[in-house]
């Protein structure tokens, strides 16, 4: 997360920040520590002056009671951090292939699709790492369906994971092989070919919105990695429910290095394989 | 290539579904069916006693943490007043949950906390005590220290004294030495008495 050292132009009062802090979480989920107060505030003033609201307060009103949301997503565009590279922890993508998948097909009737979710998608490269990790590196892709969606509450980063275009330093971990053969080079960046960039469906999804997650079921697979530590205990709680309901039964989540499953819910079980520690929703329900 | 991109992604909604329907649901053979009419439940007051009788006969866990959501999910008194009433199950795992579920719930729990803090029963006490430790609420000093004002069991003051160690002020240092001197002969209260003032700057 990159926060500039610039000041603020304009002051959120301690009153104003509380008060948009809880809003925020309410909406979204995600809370903000007070160590985060001045990330929130530059991000908060700079929308409060792109919309043309004089102060907190008229801005404040202004999300509220916005019929259209258009400014609340671009609030939330500006609140999420969206910072990953293609291959990031990997050995969770060769746990995919040499473990996870092959115990999920075992089971998976012939003919049914293989569904995988990432949530949060960012821009797109652990989508992508997902796909070329199939094709490389998954003999049995040739026999069975795959689907990827990759999902984000920002809609800007998701028009970004679909234009597919990234930094060397997003690509720097890529296997120099596949860089060539997925990749057309632009400039000083990589813009991801179209092939690729056809299989992999972006949605937008607000994990706190209950409805909206409702919309996704019968995944076997889900990586939600390095979200949940943006999120306080009751709304880890809350997604962690939201996964156990979008997997089906014997479905594996991958979470990030730094997130255990089991400080949050006791509906999934701990599967320690040889690549990673993954969770896995019961096949009985418990 | 079957790598295919995704059609659609909704594949199942919440289904609408009529009150009978609903309890129907909760006595389904299928556990993920008795899930989702619990969670159906969510935000209505007058479905509190349905989630309180299906909660005594319910064996699946994620059924359990689904009616015990719905019930974190439901506005007014008596949704809270049931959470809180879990806590004298003998089921540990309801227990935990429901206090899970209260710490995230501030301004509802606001109203019936001092009320389980001054209950007959000493292990209610110390499981409104544990509540307290991360709930995020301007009061939870002040009912740490009306608490062990007046409170007589040395496992609750104790219990109260490890919060406050973590969050307990300045305003805490009258009490809290009151409360040493009240259980000099415990070497708990006076480890973690000592810990708070020293935190505090003071000396025992």
């Amino acid at each position: 997360m990159n926060v500039s050292a610039e000041a603020p132009t304009s002051n959120i009062s301690a009153e104003d920040f509380e008060r948009f802090r809880e809003y925020f979480y309410r909406r979204s989920g995600i809370h903000f520590e007070s160590t985060k107060r001045y990330f929130v505030d530059k991000r908060l003033i700079d929308r409060i002056q792109a919309a043309g609201c004089a102060d907190f307060r008229e801005y404040f009103s202004l999300l509220r009671f916005e019929t259209s949301g258009r400014e609340w997503q671009r609030l939330v565009n500006e609140m999420t951090v969206n910072e990953t590279y293609f291959m990031r922890e990997h050995y969770q993508f060769d746990c995919m292939v040499q473990s996870m998948l092959p115990e999920l097909v075992a089971r998976k009737p012939r003919g049914e699709p293989m569904r995988i979710w990432i949530m949060p998608s960012s821009s797109g490269e652990e989508a992508y790492t997902v796909a070329m990790y199939l094709l490389e590196r998954w003999p049995e892709l040739a026999r069975w369906d795959v689907e990827i969606v990759s999902s984000d509450i920002d809609t800007r980063i998701l028009a970004q994971a679909e234009a597919g275009l990234y930094s060397p330093r997003a690509v720097h971990q890529l296997p120099a092989a596949w860089l060539q053969k997925y990749f057309t080079r632009e400039g000083e960046n990589w813009r991801i070919n179209r092939s690729l960039r056809e299989v992999v469906a972006f949605t937008r999804v607000n994990l706190n919105e209950r409805a909206e997650v409702a919309a996704y079921r019968n995944y076997d697979l889900v990586f939600c990695r390095n979200l949940l530590i943006y999120f306080d205990d009751t709304s880890r709680r809350r997604a962690a429910e939201a996964f156990y309901d979008v997997l089906r039964p014997g479905g594996f989540i991958c979470l990030g290095h730094s997130e255990s499953m089991s400080r949050i819910s006791s509906l999934f079980a701990i599967r320690k394989f040889a690549q990673a520690i993954v969770y896995q929703k019961p096949l009985e329900q418990a | 290539m079957p790598l295919n991109k995704s059609t659609g992604m909704p594949s199942a909604s919440i289904p609408e579904v009529a009150r009978a329907t609903v309890l129907a649901g909760l006595q389904a053979a299928d556990p993920a069916l008795r899930r989702s009419a619990a969670q159906t439940l969510a935000g209505q007051p007058e479905a509190v006693p349905v989630i309180l009788d299906a909660l005594e006969r319910e064996s699946s866990l994620a059924v359990r943490t689904a009616l015990l959501d719905s019930l974190a999910a439901t506005p007014g008194d008596e949704a809270v007043q049931a959470l809180a009433g879990c806590l004298r199950s003998e089921d540990a795992w309801l227990r935990n949950a429901a206090i899970d579920l209260l710490r995230g719930m501030p301004e509802q729990v606001a109203p019936v906390i001092a009320h389980m803090l001054i209950d007959p029963e000493t292990d209610i006490r110390i499981l409104a005590v544990g509540i307290l430790d991360t709930l995020r609420h301007a009061r939870v000093e002040d009912w740490l220290l009306q608490l062990i004002d007046a409170e007589t069991d040395v496992n609750v003051c104790g219990a109260a004294l490890e919060v406050l160690t973590t969050i307990g002020t300045s305003a805490a240092i009258g009490q809290v030495t009151t409360l040493m001197r009240r259980f000099a002969d415990e070497p708990y209260i006076t480890f973690a008495g000592r810990l708070l003032l020293n935190r505090l700057g003071r000396s025992a």
